[in-house]
């Protein structure tokens, strides 16, 4: 089979110009004939009761159709949630009865002839609660903490040697206490659902990083079987996470057009977005590192703290991945969820390695400086081959090679290995590095490939671009393996009516369906080669048809000979050749294929049975300390990964580019902030939740190293969806400390908290 | 002009439909804000419809809405041109940014009678035929974006931008783009899209 390049091309996206025209088409751009308005209108109290609802007012609104409270709603045959192995975002459905679980839930949704009407009839509803105290976070009383390993039996707490003892001889010990705040997603694109029913076939279209989950819940939720459910997502306008699991407000959607027998489009706003879909969830960590004379590391202990609802127990667990990151060799780990009244968590960018890296890479920070150690040094001297945990050795590991670059790029020797020594321009600099990870992992896929004799291909699955250059990469899998240009390639996307793609989460995407694509490619070829090689005549009669390439739009051998193309389809008599292949990763028996189509995700990935396979890279960044504002700017950042097969230069660099970027927002702006009486969200929109803009962002530079790696997949792809905002959260603190003796150990960082710094 | 139809006050309308988005951008949260129960506002509305003639893209369009409409939602749900995104109808991101009369406007904030005897551009009216206009064809040479839907709001900001006169350096660029949030992270690139096609602008 053709190879393809070990850092592919950076070709511009093949959907750029739907991008840049406006025709590409996001869930709530189609159109459907004559569609009804929807609006939520969502509860002010986070735990009680209704005690009555009354929409009398908002039925009075000209052009409102119905209004669904939970008197009325459609009855919702809940799906399980997520974390059980179902597609639910929460366990919890609304508008099922009174119980109030969290600050804005759904207790009604408002059907109007217009937009406006509707918007206007949600104001109208009036509700009257009867509340009770809620618990909104850490400390709360009403709070309830239980050990994830007693709870789950899924959850074991990764564990080697005797942490407490070692860290009791340790020569340098550093012992802290870290915190991660709440996080919203924030995609540019809202929420929304359009339903529109064609006999008892349902179109739903909503923006999606899993459209056969989608399909699954829904008609799970309205009782009704999958295939009388399609599912659309071709553009998804950023999901990080958000958009993965199925929302209340789905099911309830589809059902009010069903009742109403006309399409509906129900427009989530903003603030509503906080509060019924997922969040990253505030976490608290205890960590103990220790080390000997020399910096060697002798035990690492970290306890996990999570914030999740009353209803589900939703944890990211980033032990699984701090505990691989260093030659530790005393670990002990505990994880614990910290109930509240609040919706349900979920997964964001990089989930378990935001918050958990942040603890772990401040901590071997603070244990530089300790020691008076360079941090980079500390890191390299701790650098490992194989998991500490199992003993397995890393399928590669270039943490090494990463951070040498990356110093060479940043010019980190002009360090001065002492706080606040460093000015420019009036201000204060600091220089801050930290680890990147992100567990290589992968998931079932399958794929339709075609070829035509032309010398045009297809690729057909339900996978997703949600920004990630699915698109792209995917055609130029295809292009690169068939041969062809990569303008003569058509790749769909997003529409279960394609072969069952997986979930876009997990950065597993490429890998998986370039692992399907190769799988197709190679049964296409050899059906190519086959004829072309035990045919009686033709350049590659007689030929080794192993040895047989599509290469140029061309079917060559070898020693360079070979046929067109058009030959070589003339003479299998057809005038295209169509494969469909199934891909499933090491270790996944092939019930898993079936429960890809039938909306049950199966991931695989980190430490594997007989392997451990991660992604790294090294993040510097600089940061820059006003004394007199106090305001931290971060004028510029350099990262350098070492990530597998690179599919697209350019599309990988947006991704750790903005993957960096997002690390910036977790240290220094990022944070849903919580009225703690109330357990309700308060800076709910996209001003006041601040996410980095474009003048916070000066200058990046990002490298990616050549990684040779046959063993993660087929296709050899690491992932990089997550990789990019792993660390830098912990550089940019880093840097902070290094400019100011200030040692933020709870981000985002506030100009409040550098006003404890003697040097400001 | 708009002629509020029979039944509808002027003064009413002035009082409420003018008002809302204006308290919507101030206070966050009035008619595009979300629906909270309990919270019902006075923000009553005559049902009446208006007839507004729109010029969007050089084509002329009459509509008969409901004075609320806002200039993204007749653009969108009125006219089928969706390339215009909504991120948050309240002004804080840019996604619906589009030209007024050569002028970058949120259309989010802007009601569709109050575009009336303008001069819209969206991103569907950006390019010259199947030309694209040398801000579109940067910004796809730059991966100038990922997702997408921040896009067409950046580009014509981008434009607007140039044109104004503030893309002299990378730091003016920033700062007059701040106001198009891109959650993907691209502004780098934004940054290097915008300051090749300025050359070709013109700028």
């Amino acid at each position: 089979m053709a190879e393809l390049p070990l850092i592919g091309e950076g070709a511009p996206r093949i959907d750029g110009r739907l991008k840049v025209t406006g025709d590409a088409r996001y869930a709530a751009d189609f159109s459907v004939p004559n569609p009804a308005y929807a609006q939520l209108v969502t509860s002010t109290i986070a735990r009680g009761r209704i005690v009555s609802l009354d929409a009398s007012e908002a039925g009075k609104v000209p052009g409102v159709l119905k209004v669904y409270t939970h008197e009325n709603a459609p009855k919702i045959e809940g799906v399980p949630f997520f974390g059980k192995g179902g597609q639910a975002y929460q366990g919890f459905r609304p508008l099922q009865g009174v119980e109030i679980k969290h600050e804005g839930q759904i207790i009604a949704l408002v059907v109007a002839e217009t937009l406006e009407a509707a918007r206007e009839a949600a104001f109208r509803v009036k509700a009257t609660y009867e509340p009770q105290t809620p618990a909104a976070t850490f400390g709360d009383g009403g709070t309830e903490t239980e050990v994830a390993a007693e709870i789950s039996k899924q959850h074991t707490d990764p564990k080697t040697g005797d942490a407490d003892a070692a860290l009791k001889d340790a020569a340098h010990v550093v012992e802290a206490e870290y915190e991660t705040a709440t996080n919203h997603h924030n995609a540019m694109e809202l929420y929304s659902t359009t339903a529109h029913w064609t006999g008892d076939h349902l179109t739903i279209y909503e923006p999606s990083q899993w459209v056969y989950g989608l399909r699954a819940g829904v008609a799970g939720e309205l009782g009704i079987p999958q295939d009388k459910v399609r599912v659309l997502s071709p553009f998804t306008g950023g999901a990080f996470g958000s958009k993965g699991t199925v929302t209340a407000r789905s099911a309830l959607t589809a059902a009010a057009a069903r009742a109403l027998n006309r399409p509906v489009k129900l427009l989530v706003t903003r603030a509503q977005g906080y509060t019924t879909a997922s969040y990253r969830a505030e976490t608290k960590h205890r960590i103990r590192l220790g080390a000997d004379g020399d910096g060697t590391f002798v035990g690492f202990v970290h306890e996990g703290f999570e914030l999740t609802s009353r209803p589900d127990t939703f944890l990211v667990s980033g032990t699984e991945s701090t505990v691989r990151m260093y030659g530790f060799k005393n670990v002990r780990t505990k994880v614990s969820a910290v109930r509240a009244d609040r919706n349900t968590p979920g997964f964001m960018r990089s989930p378990a390695e935001v918050p958990y890296m942040f603890a772990l890479e401040s901590a071997v920070d603070e244990l530089a400086w300790k020691i008076g150690m360079d941090p980079i040094e500390l890191r390299l001297k701790n650098d490992t081959k194989t998991d500490p945990i199992t003993g397995k050795p890393f399928t590669t590991r270039q943490v090494r090679a990463c951070f040498e670059r990356a110093k060479e790029l940043f010019g980190w020797d002009r360090r001065v290995a002492k706080v606040g020594a460093m000015r420019a321009d009036g201000e204060l600099v600091g220089y801050g590095a930290a680890l990147a990870c992100y567990p290589t992992q992968l998931a079932p896929a399958a794929v339709r490939l075609t070829l035509e004799g032309k010398g045009r291909a297809r690729v057909q699955i339900a996978a997703h671009d949600i920004g990630t250059g699915t698109y792209t990469v995917l055609a130029q899998a295809a292009a690169g393996l068939l041969g062809v240009a990569l303008d003569r390639v058509e790749v769909e996307l997003g529409d279960t009516n394609l072969p069952a793609g997986p979930i876009s989460g997990g950065s597993v995407a490429t890998a998986s369906s370039v692992s399907a694509i190769m799988k197709a490619a190679e049964a296409i070829r050899l059906r190519l080669a086959t004829a072309a090689t035990t045919s009686n005549d033709g350049p590659l009669a007689g030929k080794d048809k192993e040895s047989v390439v599509l290469k140029d739009g061309r079917l060559v051998a070898e020693d360079g000979t070979g046929e067109d193309l058009t030959d070589a389809f003339k003479r299998l008599g057809v005038g295209t050749v169509e494969e469909y292949a199934e891909w499933l990763p090491d270790g996944v028996d092939e019930k898993a294929m079936r429960g890809l189509y039938n909306g049950s995700v199966k991931i695989v990935g980190g430490p594997m049975q007989d392997r451990t396979q991660f992604s790294f890279g090294a993040e510097l960044v600089e940061v820059r300390v006003n004394p007199r504002t106090l305001s931290i700017r971060v004028p510029r950042m350099v990262g350098v990964f070492a990530s597998g097969r690179i599919m697209n230069r350019m599309t990988a660099g947006s991704q750790v580019l903005g993957g960096m970027v997002w690390g910036v927002g977790s240290a220094l702006h990022e944070q849903t902030e919580i009225d703690r009486r109330y357990a309700r969200y308060v800076n709910d929109n996209i001003a006041e939740y601040l996410v980095p803009v474009n003048a916070d962002i000066v200058h990046q530079e990002i490298e990616f190293l050549e990684e040779d790696d046959g063993e993660v997949n087929l296709a050899g792809v690491k992932g990089l969806g997550e990789l990019g905002n792993v660390g830098t959260n912990a550089a940019v603190a880093n840097a902070v400390y290094h400019a100011t003796g200030f040692r933020a150990r709870k981000i985002p960082i506030r100009i409040e908290d550098v006003l404890k710094s003697h040097l400001v | 002009m708009t002629n509020p139809t029979p039944g509808a006050s002027r003064r009413e309308f002035l009082s409420t439909a003018a008002s809302a988005p204006l308290v919507a951008g101030a206070a966050a949260g009035v008619l595009g804000g979300e629906a909270r129960a309990q919270t019902t506002t006075g923000a009553a509305m005559a049902g009446g419809q208006v007839l507004v003639t729109l010029k969007v893209n050089g084509q002329t369009h009459r509509l008969s809405l409901d004075p609320r409409v806002t200039l993204v939602d007749a653009l969108r749900e009125h006219l089928g041109l969706t390339g215009t995104k909504v991120g948050c109808n309240h002004g804080q991101c840019g996604a619906c940014t589009v030209h007024k009369d050569g002028v970058r406007v949120l259309s989010c904030l802007t009601l569709a009678v109050a575009a009336e005897g303008s001069e819209i551009t969206t991103i569907e009216g950006l390019a010259d035929g199947d030309e694209l206009h040398p801000m579109q064809a940067a910004f796809v040479q730059h991966d100038a974006y990922q997702c997408g839907y921040c896009t067409p709001g950046q580009i014509l900001s981008a434009v607007a931008c140039v044109k104004e006169g503030h893309a002299g350096s990378d730091a003016e660029i920033r700062e007059y783009m701040s106001g198009n949030l891109c959650r993907c992270g691209a502004y780098v690139n934004i940054v290097a899209a915008i300051n090749d096609a300025k050359t070709k602008m013109g700028a």
